[in-house]
């Protein structure tokens, strides 16, 4: 039975596998992952008028010309590659600027003049609304040139005007020395909840329509009568758990080997030489793994990863399982596909829960949910990564997730066996629950 | 040896088999007839395990049927059974591999039967693009790729014409020779007459009428009387004895309640013209099967 049950685990896997479809729709995923990891950098490649400077003529009569050309541009400059700017004092006056704007000439006016009371007063003239982002730089640098004209006529020394604008020099000193970096830690813990929940969100959804799919092909073309009269339905259940399991286990390292390369693409796109490639790559990486090591999320992750991953492959397998014994029950695809609405919710549930763990730290109401299973795998880990449970609270979890993957087998076997060879919905119900008060 | 003893199957309140007993010998022939929904298929799923019995003993060489004795088994379902996104080849490998066969051997053999019924260009095309009948043939191939030594056929000839149905018939028949026990069960009497040695008819699950064929055909006391002659069909269907008459387009069938009125028939025919032909023969299956049966045998 060992030599069929391997074999129907092969056959299974190969006919996912060996199909064009799945070739065609990795090298479509990898595409789209590389790309997502890229898209700035692709924008940027293609250029567009975001590259072009914009003119901006200053009609200014507070003599703060220079320290505004100077803030604009430097305001602009830690934004990236997305707004440049090419700053000019006009000395003509506000009418006949304002008559030049047209569409072609898209520049904006600023016009600053002096006030008693306000100290400043300013104006911007252009010929189209100009866009949120480039509002808020200029009206950020006219709030500081204000600031600075305010100084200026104070009175103070430059030494004291100076250290009025410096920012104040914190030094963070935290009592609690196993929460010493608890803010890059919250950092990079969001972070990698997205990391972790999306790419098992979709193994998940995969893994269920996958098993569906094929338990109902073998049933609605009978091939399951030949099948189930070879192999006992012990062995045709566990081989669909075991090769789909498989299945999305190799494909979640195809989506890991895709985020790498993403990653490394990045580098090599935003590099100009082979030797910057590199060295920027290796910054960037070094970079990361600094963060994530000061942080002690690494250390975190390190310790829970062996008890993660079997609770991984656990809750892969108990999602298979209830994926095997509800498309046992049907007779076709479509109905499949409404029985399994029900688990794609439960999904959905722990989906929203792990990312609403960061926002409400320590919630009793999150800490039940990560013992229970089917949801457990996407929420324990993740607030076990932000510190909120131990690992001796993961490693319950994990177990809790064992066993009801044992108990879900034993019952479910029942209601498999009655399942695949039931061709008609009528007074299903009953014979599932007789099904299950029947004895191995 | 196949062995059915008192095997009786409910679905909830309704009796689909009802105290069924019947033996297959070693390379025996057996026939399984009896109406649409008469308990046949209900029978093959509980002698191959893929139902369970609600009472009753199956048992092949006097051991219990499980999975470690269906290897030994070869089984074609009535409806098509093939994975059809699958190609010939590998449809064949995968039945094989289940019946705990190695890949080299079920090639070896495929290759063979594929010659044999002259379709071994199919061998890399897709279930799903062969005709009924070639699907047909692959999946009796794929029920006798492991050489069984029980063979159940849950209506083997739907779908064939004439030529295949031989061919059919030529491939049990050797394999009775090899001494494989075949149970079968077929709408078709004429098929069922031709190489069936013995049979069950099942109306409403249970037996009603069970034996060889030729003792059953010899114990029927009802009698068919072939006549060529110019006769007056009027005058002898009121012959004492006669049930009816018929008129083919060779000659007359003249139905007898029995063996003893074969005389009254005769000396009615001898006051005829141009007699060239008075044959009695024996009832055939179909006339058999319709008198146990009734007219809820479809054709």
């Amino acid at each position: 039975m060992k030599t069929k049950l391997k074999f129907l685990i092969k056959q299974s896997l190969s006919k996912k596998m060996k199909t064009k479809w799945f070739k065609v729709a990795n090298i479509i995923i990898a595409i789209f992952i590389i790309g997502l990891a890229n898209v700035d950098r692709i924008i940027t490649l293609f250029g567009g008028d975001f590259e072009e400077k914009r003119e901006v003529y200053v009609l200014d009569d507070t003599g703060s010309y220079e320290v505004f050309e100077t803030l604009l541009s430097k305001i602009a400059e830690s934004l990236g590659e997305s707004k440049n700017f090419d700053i000019k004092q006009s000395q003509e006056d506000l009418d006949t600027l304002q008559k030049d704007l047209s569409e072609d000439n898209d520049a904006i006016i600023v016009k600053m003049n002096f006030d008693n009371n306000e100290y400043i007063k300013a104006s911007i003239v252009s010929y189209d609304p100009i866009d949120t982002i480039t509002y808020q730089i200029i009206s950020s640098t006219l709030n500081q040139v204000k600031s600075s004209v305010i100084l200026a006529t104070s009175g103070l020394s430059e030494q004291e005007i100076s250290s009025l604008t410096s920012p104040v020099n914190i030094e963070k000193k935290v009592t609690n020395e196993s929460a010493e970096n608890a803010e890059s830690k919250d950092m990079i813990s969001s972070g990698l909840i997205l990391i972790f929940i999306v790419p098992f969100f979709f193994l998940i959804t995969m893994l269920t329509q996958m098993i569906g799919a094929e338990i109902n092909d073998e049933k609605s073309t009978r091939g399951m009568e030949i099948i189930i009269s070879n192999v006992s339905p012990k062995i045709h259940f566990l081989s669909k758990i075991y090769s789909s399991t498989l299945f999305v286990v190799i494909q979640g390292g195809l989506l890991l080997l895709y985020s790498v390369a993403a990653y490394l693409i990045r580098g090599i796109i935003s590099a100009s030489g082979a030797m910057a490639i590199n060295g920027d790559v290796a910054k960037q990486v070094t970079d990361l793994l600094n963060l994530v090591k000061e942080s002690g999320v690494l250390d975190l992750l390190l310790s829970g990863l062996p008890i993660m991953l079997i609770l991984f492959i656990t809750s892969f397998l108990l999602y298979a399982i209830l994926a095997g014994v509800l498309a046992s029950m049907t007779t076709s695809i479509e109905d499949y596909q409404q029985l399994q609405t029900p688990l794609m919710i439960i999904l959905l549930v722990g989906y929203y829960i792990a990312i609403m763990a960061s926002q409400f730290d320590g919630a009793i109401f999150i800490k039940i949910i990560s013992y229970v299973p089917l949801l457990s795998f996407l929420v324990a880990p993740v607030i076990f990564m932000l510190g909120q449970i131990t690992l001796l609270e993961l490693g319950i979890s994990t177990i809790i997730c064992v066993g009801f993957c044992i108990l879900f087998f034993h019952y479910g076997l029942r209601i498999y066996k009655v399942g695949i060879l039931n061709y008609s919905s009528s007074k299903l119900w009953k014979k599932i629950f007789k099904s299950m008060k029947q004895k191995d | 040896m196949l062995k059915v003893e008192n095997v009786t199957k409910y679905y909830g309140d309704f009796k689909a088999v009802d105290d069924l007993s019947f033996t297959v010998k070693e390379g025996e022939i057996f026939g399984l007839l009896g109406v649409n929904g008469a308990g046949k298929t209900t029978t093959f799923r509980m002698i191959i395990g893929l139902l369970d019995k609600t009472s009753g003993k199956i048992t092949l060489d006097e051991e219990p049927i499980d999975y470690s004795k269906t290897d030994y088994i070869g089984f074609l379902t009535e409806e098509r059974s093939l994975l059809t996104k699958l190609t010939v080849k590998e449809q064949v490998i995968y039945y094989g591999i289940l019946k705990g066969m190695d890949e080299k051997t079920i090639l070896e053999r495929l290759d063979y039967w594929l010659k044999r019924f002259r379709i071994e260009s199919y061998k890399d095309k897709k279930i799903k693009e062969l005709s009924k009948g070639n699907q047909q043939k692959i999946q009796f191939i794929t029920s006798i790729i492991n050489e069984p030594k029980l063979l159940i056929l849950d209506e083997p000839f739907s779908g064939l014409d004439p030529i295949n149905v031989e061919q059919f018939m030529e491939v049990i028949k050797e394999l009775k020779k090899k001494g494989t026990s075949i149970i079968f069960s077929s709408h078709r009497m004429e098929h069922v007459e031709l190489f069936c040695e013995k049979l069950v008819i099942l109306v409403h699950g249970k037996s009603v009428l069970q034996g060889s064929l030729k003792e059953i055909k010899k114990s029927y006391r009802k009698k068919n009387i072939h006549i060529k002659a110019d006769l007056d069909a009027e005058k002898i269907s009121k012959t004492k004895g006669v049930l009816s008459v018929d008129k083919t387009a060779e000659d007359y069938i003249v139905k007898i309640e029995s063996d003893e009125y074969i005389e009254n028939v005769f000396k009615e025919i001898k006051n005829c013209k141009n007699v060239t032909e008075f044959r009695v023969e024996d009832p055939t299956l179909n006339e058999i099967f319709l008198d146990k049966v009734g007219v809820l045998y479809e054709n």
